[in-house]
């Protein structure tokens, strides 16, 4: 067999669940990542040895963060880990699909998100690979419509809201029907998968500091070399408490959208918002195309499609399916579009404020960069949301005295 | 068994380095980066934007460059600093950074690689007439900043990424660059003739990572005719007070990229 495949395969097969029958009960190790990071073994005795830290990080993950049937909130000194992840709120979403003894619910999340998001959050449940765009995959920590700037995680009301608005375009549904607590719970459940799955990749890094075929918190350390064991605990709490903490600071980072001006939808502001989105400052031209259809730039990939490989994530994907693997699935990749701006359809809401965060801030995870920070003012960017929301409206012909790809005087 | 003892031996070392950093003494390294092969010739770009202003501007892939005598450019070299170990001692001369710029000009990314301290600032920069986005997919702080003509964005990295970080423009997807973030101003960059040189290094011993965009850690290398393996690019070498470690010629097999 082709040695460059040995781990992929071997995270592929129900060889990490431990102790657990039903393979569906069990959070999956995110293979492509560990395959990418860690790279092949050469040979046997480095199988041998990458296969304890890959059993010791499913041990480790396990004792952190428990099973979907069972799942813990990691402790940690000096975190308020309850504000970001209620451990009642996560009993809640988590497990089968039923009632606890005391008449609760449980098992939100695997009777109304796991069939798209998948039982581990990596985005590819039964149902994935038939919609575009693809269900999200948490694992990265990466939310696209959010109050907060790129890099920050977005807060409990962004995830909240969409829960309850849903992601229109998408095949994300609005879940306004469920109770109050259930969003809730659903909310935090999500921020748990995500923390849970940042967590891992960040320990998947770790391995790649450790010298080459270190145990991890194996069982084996914690006999014979009290004090490393200590040391990588260390270690490893540092991480959950450094991931935790984003989530804890997020909602002090968020945006501060200014009132727009009172004439921002005027057609002295439409017009300017044009010439904005034409020019070389804003530039939105360049990717939502000439006729804002979404044409301009197609061939580049979001970061979860770049997680498979950041160059050429078509061939590399091909290569993991000629494996035959069939679970997990690898999803197809597909280029991301710039959106279609003249089907009035805003994925992260319609309202002026939302098209304000899209805008300055740009969308985490996709090519959709933040507004430039000068040269362009807040009443700027209200007149190109002014001109976008106009533009389902505008007709389609090539808008006269645009059509130059840059502006030749400027040489 | 022989791990924990390995592991027992990296501790000692750890706490070893960690008491050398007080060290009055600084040494440097140096060395030149030879690709040990007939390299492929440049690839010419296929511009697909901005025909009238990029067009002209003899585009090649730059993700292999080397030069007439064999010179590896953009080798990543620098001090690598595991998990629980100390910094090494910023000299004196180091402890102020100026800042760095990492352009956009003449549609590609100038230089290819940039490397700053955390704290340290970073100007994104456009020379062209044209729009530039700088999308960098930093592990810990992704940006994604819209680049107008003649824009100067201050940027700074609070933590140090593992990896080079990936630069692009999403709307030139031929650019490519990188930014390498580490907690201390011991980093370099192969020139033109595969040349580099770190200054001012405390004395003791340190790893030392090397790291190359098509090739990865390099891994196996070959010096004096005697092929060596640096496990993950890594390899641990002693820097002597007011004195120069030279590696000579340090070959990379073709196979590696
Ligand atoms: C029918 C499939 C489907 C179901 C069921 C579903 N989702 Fe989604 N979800 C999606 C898709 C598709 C996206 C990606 C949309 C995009 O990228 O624009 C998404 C995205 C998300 C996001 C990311 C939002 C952001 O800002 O990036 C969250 C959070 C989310 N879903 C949570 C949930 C939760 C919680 C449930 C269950 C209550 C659920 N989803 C059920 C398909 C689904
Ligand atoms: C580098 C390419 C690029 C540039 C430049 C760009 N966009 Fe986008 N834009 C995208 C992509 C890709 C998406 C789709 C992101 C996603 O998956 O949700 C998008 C999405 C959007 C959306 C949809 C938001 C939603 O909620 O559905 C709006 C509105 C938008 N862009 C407006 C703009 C405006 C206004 C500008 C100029 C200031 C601009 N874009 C510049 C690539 C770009």
């Amino acid at each position: 067999m082709d040695s460059r495949v040995v781990l992929f395969l071997l995270l592929s097969t129900g060889f990490f669940l431990s102790g657990c029958d039903s393979p569906e009960a069990d959070f999956r190790l995110d293979r492509v990542y560990i395959q990418k990071t860690l790279g092949e073994p050469e040979n046997g005795e480095e199988v041998q040895a990458l296969t304890t830290q890959l059993q010791n990080l499913k041990d480790v993950m396990v004792g952190l963060f428990g099973t979907p049937d069972d799942p813990h909130v990691p402790q940690l000194a000096d975190v308020e880990v309850g504000e970001v992840l209620d451990p009642q709120l996560i009993r809640m979403a988590a497990g089968p699909v039923g009632r606890h003894e005391d008449g609760t619910p449980r098992g939100l999340y695997r009777e109304h998100c796991a069939h798209c998001h998948g039982v581990s959050g990596d985005g590819a449940g039964p149902t994935a690979a038939f919609l575009n765009p693809y269900p999200r995959d948490y694992r990265m920590a990466k939310f696209k419509f959010k109050s907060t700037p790129l890099g920050v995680k977005p807060t409990h009301d962004d995830l909240r809201r969409i829960l309850i608005d849903g992601i229109p375009g998408t095949a994300m549904p609005s879940f306004r029907l469920l109770a109050d607590d259930e969003i809730d719970a659903l909310a935090h459940y999500v921020k748990y998968l995500a923390i849970r799955g940042e967590v891992e990749r960040r320990l998947v890094n770790l391995l790649t500091e450790l010298d080459e075929g270190e145990p991890v918190l194996d069982p084996l350390v914690r006999r014979e070399a009290a004090d490393v064991f200590q040391e990588q605990l260390g270690m490893v709490r540092e991480t959950v408490g450094m991931v935790v903490g984003q989530w804890e600071n997020a909602s002090a980072q968020v945006t501060e959208v200014p009132t727009p001006p009172e004439d921002w939808m005027s057609e002295e502001s439409i017009r300017h918002g044009r010439d904005l989105f034409f020019g070389t400052v804003a530039n939105c031209v360049k990717c939502h195309g000439q006729l804002a259809l979404g044409d301009g730039e197609t061939g580049d990939y979001d970061d979860w499609t770049k997680e498979i490989d950041d160059k050429n994530p078509a061939l590399q994907a091909k290569e993991y399916l000629a494996l035959g693997v069939q679970e997990p699935r690898i999803l197809n990749p597909r280029p991301i579009q710039p959106r279609n701006l003249r089907a009035g359809i805003y994925r992260g809401g319609r309202r002026p404020v939302d098209l304000f965060l899209r805008v300055k801030n740009g969308i985490e995870g996709t090519p959709m960069p933040a507004a430039p920070a000068t040269g362009l003012t807040s009443e700027d960017i209200w007149s190109i949301i002014a001109y976008v929301r106009s533009l389902p409206h505008e007709p389609m012909s090539k808008p006269e005295g645009h059509g130059i790809e840059y502006g030749r005087e400027r040489l | 068994m022989r791990r924990i003892h390995l592991l027992f031996a990296s501790l000692a070392l750890t706490v070893l380095m960690s008491g050398v950093a007080d060290a009055q003494g600084w040494g440097s390294i140096k060395g030149r980066f030879i690709y040990d092969g007939k390299p492929p010739a440049p690839q010419p770009i296929a511009v697909t934007k901005d025909q009238q202003f990029c067009g002209d501007k003899k585009l090649v892939d730059e993700s292999l460059v080397v030069d007439a005598k064999g010179g590896l450019k953009n080798v990543i070299v620098y001090i690598y600093v595991g998990p629980g170990d100390t910094a090494p001692q910023v000299h004196p001369d180091l402890a102020k950074q100026a800042p760095v710029t990492f352009d956009n000009k003449n549609c590609r990314f100038d230089p290819r690689v940039a490397t700053v301290q955390t704290g340290q600032t970073l100007i994104l920069s456009n020379s062209d007439p044209i729009a530039h986005n700088t999308k960098v997919d930093a592990f810990n702080q992704p940006i994604n900043p819209l680049l107008p003509p003649g824009a100067k964005l201050p940027q700074k990295f609070t933590a140090p990424e593992r990896l080079p970080a990936r630069a692009s423009c999403s709307i030139h997807p031929w650019m490519t660059g990188w930014i390498v973030v580490k907690e201390h101003p011991y980093m370099a960059v192969t020139d033109e003739n595969g040349e580099f040189e770190i200054k001012n290094i405390p004395e003791g011993n340190w790893t030392f990572q090397f790291w190359h965009e098509k090739a990865g850690y390099l891994d196996t290398v070959s010096m004096n005719g005697k092929s060596v393996e640096w496990k993950r690019g890594r390899v641990e070498l002693n820097i002597k007070d007011k004195a120069a470690l030279n590696l000579g010629e340090v070959k990379v097999p073709a196979a590696a990229f």
